[in-house]
């Protein structure tokens, strides 16, 4: 269940104020790991966790990587659940009155 | 039963019209549930999902079977009101702890049933971190409030 991975990532109180502190503005993974109790390469973990959920964006400037939340995982998250549950009631349809057309 | 509109996350609607009776509609939907839901696509086990099954009864599981007999569990039973009314608790996947709720209504319309679905508590996510210390200012109600609703409100059904 592809939305369960976005859900999923945001389970999690660490990722969850991660994500908190991109809402503000792009920031470098530094500043994102700054007085959260986490080392430093957990704080980029759970940014790929929270990349490959679709919620969050990575781009290059100058060496740094910079992280900012991707508001169109959002949108696809909303999506995604109306076509998951459009697609389970159209199969319950089809189902409920097979033979009888 | 309405706090996912109160929090201002919108909840998730869907339905359809079956030319079936309620009684025979909420029938399909539960005990023949492993006759329609499409567990290929959407399950926990997808290719190797082998079964799924709603326990008729408040405090029921519902769950999905993997083809190696090993059970995920997507939620319990809330109201068992045949054949008007299903309320589960919904978290596959993922802890209890942030579970929400899906709701079914079977109403009779015509000869048939309409079945409305609704999706909601996604409040839930948050309750974790209102639990926990207000270190994080703003909070994540503020998150779900503002991303989630604006994604969330963004639909048209």
């Amino acid at each position: 269940m592809a939305y369960e991975e976005a859900l999923q990532a945001l389970a999690d109180p660490t990722r969850r104020a991660i994500f908190e502190r991109l809402r503000k503005g792009p920031l470098p993974v530094g500043r994102v790991a700054e007085g959260l109790p986490v080392s430093r390469p957990a704080v980029s973990q759970h940014l790929r966790v929270l990349k490959d959920a679709g919620l969050v964006g990575e781009r290059k400037e100058g060496t740094r990587r910079v992280y900012s939340v991707e508001r169109h995982g959002l949108v696809e998250l909303r999506q995604y659940l109306e076509r998951f549950w459009r697609d389970t009631l159209g199969a319950f349809k089809a189902e409920a009155e097979r033979g009888r057309r | 039963m309405d706090a996912g509109r109160e929090s201002g996350i919108e909840a998730l609607r869907a339905s359809v019209t079956v030319a079936r009776p309620p009684a025979e509609a909420f029938e399909v939907f539960t005990a023949g549930i492993a006759r329609w839901w499409p567990l290929r696509s959407h399950s926990i086990g997808e290719a190797r999902a082998a079964f799924c099954a709603i326990e008729p009864r408040v405090g029921g599981e519902v769950y999905e079977v993997r083809d190696d007999g090993q059970r995920f569990s997507w939620g319990r039973v809330l109201v068992w009101e045949p054949p008007h009314r299903l309320v589960m608790s919904w978290h596959p996947g993922r802890p209890l702890a942030v579970a929400q709720e899906v709701e079914v209504r079977f109403t009779p319309e015509g000869g048939g049933t309409r079945v409305d679905l609704e999706h909601r508590g996604w409040e839930k996510l948050g309750e974790e971190a209102a639990d926990a210390r207000a270190s994080y200012e703003g909070g994540w109600r503020t998150v779900l409030g503002t991303h989630f609703a604006g994604a969330f409100d963004r639909r048209g059904a």
